[in-house]
């Protein structure tokens, strides 16, 4: 049984992201992409989630000579609970200032 | 000439340009000083001051030909994004190292310029500022640094007034490393450098501190040059002794991971700056109190001590560890235990050298006060630490370094035949 607090919107986005093929492995840039993040969201989101052993890392084997092997990633077991978790509970209510619309909203997740 | 080769010539004769400004610098300021300034004078000047800063271009140049050579290739293949991601990902704690090129590999995904420098800039933010594990933690150390901060300030200003600013930078940058540890770090804690390190640098950081203290407290002034009374431990002074004593304690207890792998090395340095300070206090005892006062001081040591110690210690060092990085591991740490030893060393020999009226320990001038060697104890062996030992350190492990290489090889051509 893990422990649920609830995750930041960027992380709850990584995780539902992740989510969608369970045992596909996903990269950086193209989750960057994706979810329209920032490097500097995106990778300290990885950081957290790989240090609370949620997210699996991996690195691409069989790589051409001429090319880095990329890092992968993809949900443990105890990071398709909380993502199953995420996707169960209603989404966070804006706050004043996102509902007066002062704060630009993030891009949502394709398909929700 | 190919790109890498162009770029390693380059980096080269600006890594010499480098390390020959601060002796240009004090070529300058000393042929400005000379009254009146004939000719020969600046040119004896010069001449010396080219003495002296031949070996820190020779080191300048090996070391950038070490370093260009093992990574050279790899990073003449970049471009600006790539350059700064690379530069920022070499930050990364030990405990992080493996993202840095995890999002290096990432960047050669990246195809837009535009996009790259922004990917680029985005994994260097997270590379120098990487999520801590303890929120709480680092808003503790923080709280704590800023009240230290404002303790120092109350308890200097009512009890020693002259060593006010001294306290503040020195408490400030040590709260700011503590609190930037914390927050880089994964896990509350750290990889201190080995009992023995550790130990002698905190012993020679307090030593350093409750003789300047002392000092501060007892002599916060003397007759200057002029008579007129002169500032033991003026502002600029100040500082750079706060920022030597808390880059030694900084290094000590919490060193970057390159200085981190050699053993032995540590021992090599521990061994070089006891050796090079025990050859102080000897000197002072047993050498100078034969000669004719007020004609020597301790300045001859500091340009004899380091050609004795640190130059064939950190030759030994790189011969032992068959690598010029031992050598240079072992002359960092001798460096940096030396510099709050040494101080300590000078602080304290001057007060004996002032009972017996030898003058100042510099060069045996005198009578204008013992207030006098505090400034003398900060700039003298900093200087001649930072560019005349390190420099020898670094002559002294590459001749090491190739000495067991030649061996090496010379062995395996030995093998070849039979094998």
């Amino acid at each position: 049984m893990i422990s649920f607090r609830r995750p930041s919107k960027q992380a709850t986005a990584v995780v539902l992201a992740l989510a969608e093929e369970p045992a596909a492995w996903r990269y950086g840039y193209e989750l960057c992409q994706r979810l329209g993040l920032e490097a500097s969201s995106l990778y300290p989101v990885l950081m957290r989630l790989a240090d609370r052993g949620l997210l699996e890392t991996a690195w691409e084997s069989d790589v051409p000579a001429d090319r880095l092997p990329r890092h992968r990633y993809r949900l443990t077991g105890p990071g398709r609970v909380l993502a199953g978790r995420l996707a169960a509970e209603p989404p966070a209510r804006p706050t004043p200032a996102r509902a007066a619309g002062r704060v630009r909203r993030r891009p949502r997740l394709e398909g929700t | 000439m190919s790109r890498t080769r162009r770029l390693g010539l380059v980096g080269g004769l600006a890594a010499v340009a480098v390390a020959a400004t601060p002796f240009a610098c004090l070529w300058a300021l000393q042929a400005r000083d000379a009254e009146p300034p004939p000719a020969n004078v600046v040119l004896d000047i010069a001449i010396w001051t080219a003495v002296f800063g031949t070996p820190a271009m020779l080191a300048a140049w090996l070391l950038w030909r070490a370093w260009w050579r093992q990574a050279g290739q790899r990073l003449s293949a970049l471009d600006g994004p790539g350059w700064l991601l690379a530069a920022a990902a070499a930050t990364l704690p030990v405990d992080r190292r493996h993202w840095g090129p995890a999002m290096a590999a990432e960047l050669t995904q990246v195809q837009d310029r535009p996009a790259r420098w922004r990917f680029a800039a985005g994994c260097a933010r997270t590379a120098l500022f990487p999520p801590s594990g303890s929120r709480a933690a680092v808003s503790v150390t923080g709280a704590l640094a800023a009240g230290a901060i404002a303790a120092a300030a109350v308890l200097t200003g009512a009890a020693l007034p002259a060593g006010r600013l001294f306290a503040l930078v020195l408490v400030g940058l040590l709260g700011g490393l503590a609190t930037l540890a914390v927050a880089r770090s994964r896990w509350v804690g750290w990889t201190a450098p080995g009992p023995a390190l550790t130990g002698l640098a905190l012993a020679g950081v307090t030593a350093c501190l409750g003789f300047t203290i002392y000092y501060l407290a007892e002599h916060p002034s003397y007759g200057g040059v002029d008579r007129a009374a002169a500032v033991s431990l003026p502002p600029v002074t100040a500082v750079v002794l706060a920022v030597a004593l808390a880059g030694c304690l900084g290094l000590a207890l919490r060193p970057p991971r390159w200085l981190l792998p050699d053993r032995k090395a540590r021992w090599f340095g521990i061994a070089m700056a006891v050796a090079l300070v025990g050859g102080f206090l000897l000197d002072a005892r047993l050498v100078q109190p034969g000669r004719n006062p007020g004609s020597h001081g301790m300045m001859g040591y500091l340009f004899n001590g380091p050609l004795l110690v640190i130059l064939p210690g950190s030759a030994l060092a790189a011969a032992v560890g068959r690598s010029l990085r031992s050598g240079l591991w072992a002359c960092a740490w001798a460096v940096v235990l030396a510099a709050p030893l040494l101080i300590t060393a000078w602080l304290a020999e001057a007060l004996h050298w002032d009972q017996v009226g030898r003058g100042a320990v510099l060069d045996g001038a005198g009578p204008m006060g013992v207030g006098v060697n505090l400034g003398d104890a900060v700039w003298w062996p900093l200087l001649f630490l930072a560019l005349w030992a390190l420099p020898l350190g670094v002559l002294g492990a590459a001749a090491g370094s190739w000495r067991a290489r030649r061996r090496r090889s010379r062995q395996q051509a030995r093998l070849a035949p039979t094998a």
